[in-house]
């Protein structure tokens, strides 16, 4: 049995119900938007090959904001305040195992990337990156915070694994489906937990209030409409799309989501700090 | 203590809460009851610089309702003393 293949049975024998929550989601269709077809694509690179300068330079800026790497001390310290939170917060034994879950699936994604960067570049592999955005060191004081930055901010990685899929980058391109599924899976437990706390009033009023901490940090992490480093990416091939329009199919659906759950989707302008 | 760790621990500690040791590798804080000792959630240290007192004054009320804050009612009892 390969490497693959133990971790995919471990995976089998983890489903529940409830886990994977992608799994419901894709049987009902494809769960994101469409995104804008992608221009004929001009490179393609796989592992062997020699990189253009600029093009391995965006590639590993790219794969620094991931940060989804064994070698990452910053990853894993992440991954342990979801731990912690799990075991300080949790409203049920069902909720922790999930949790659980969750935290062995991101750890199967650090072991593919560790793998996509020691074939990039070694010396990356080890490098320790933390995390820079502010969505991702905003306080979590309540089980609603941690499933808001599960609903958030791992939609925001599905979306950029939907757009992985069209990389010129081969090994990320071969990654990007199970990465998109997983991490949409991710934000449906987030969305789950929510689901569970604003079934109740206090647990809605709670919801409304901390929505205003997340909804603009969500939409901030697409970073600036006008960045000068988009046209870059998307000539190489290693974005199809630009922050604004990226940004306005995730707000479409988040928003959506929002309001099944009987909140009020706040301004979008509101409290955004890159617009 | 970076100069954003300590704009957390003075936003916190007005409230009852105690930013604990980094917890991994320098990044992530604990927030500790300040009453009880009791953990209450995370925080990281790349928040913007005002973000902390900008979020913690937001949530004051949320401290004394009780939707927030330990169990113990320490952050609850913290605002309803006058200032």
């Amino acid at each position: 049995m390969s490497e693959m293949d133990t971790i995919l049975d471990a995976e089998e024998r983890g489903r529940t119900g409830l886990w994977p929550f992608w799994r419901k989601l894709y049987a009902q269709g494809d769960p994101l938007p469409a995104f804008p077809a992608p221009a004929a694509r001009a490179y393609r690179f796989d592992e062997d090959d020699p990189l253009p300068e600029e093009y391995k330079s965006l590639l590993l800026r790219m794969l620094r904001h991931e940060g989804e790497r064994a070698g990452n001390k910053s990853f894993l310290g992440l991954m342990a305040t979801c731990l912690d939170l799990a075991e300080a917060l949790f409203p049920d034994r069902e909720s922790k195992l999930i949790k659980a879950e969750y935290v062995a699936e991101e750890l199967k994604h650090a072991i593919m990337f560790h793998r996509l960067a020691v074939g990039l570049e070694r010396d990356f592999a080890l490098r320790d990156v933390p995390y820079a955005h502010y969505s991702f060191h905003l306080p979590r004081e309540t089980w609603a915070d941690d499933a808001y930055f599960h609903f958030f901010v791992d939609l925001n990685g599905a979306f950029h694994s939907r757009d992985w899929r069209e990389s010129s980058y081969v090994p990320l391109a071969k990654m990007a489906t199970t990465v998109e599924r997983d991490e949409l899976g991710h934000s449906e437990m987030g969305y789950h937990f929510l689901q569970q706390i604003c079934s109740e009033p206090r647990g809605r009023e709670l919801a409304q209030r901390l929505l205003a901490k997340w909804y603009p940090a969500a939409l901030d992490m697409f970073g600036r409409s006008d960045s000068p480093n988009v046209p870059k990416f998307i000539g190489w091939g290693l974005k199809t799309i630009g922050n604004a329009e990226i940004r306005e199919l995730y707000k479409g659906y988040v928003d959506r989501k929002i309001a099944a759950l009987g909140l009020d989707v706040p301004d979008e302008r509101r409290d955004r700090k890159f617009l | 203590m970076s100069a954003i760790a300590e704009e957390i621990r003075e936003a916190y500690a007005a409230v009852g809460i105690t930013l604990d040791q980094p917890a991994t590798f320098g990044t992530y804080y604990r927030l500790l009851c300040d009453g009880c000792g009791r953990m209450l959630g995370q925080v990281g240290d790349k928040l913007l610089p005002g973000m902390a007192a900008e979020i913690v004054g937001r949530q004051r009320d949320l401290y004394a309702s009780g939707l927030l804050g330990c169990a113990c009612g320490h952050q609850r009892r913290m605002q309803e003393k006058p200032a």
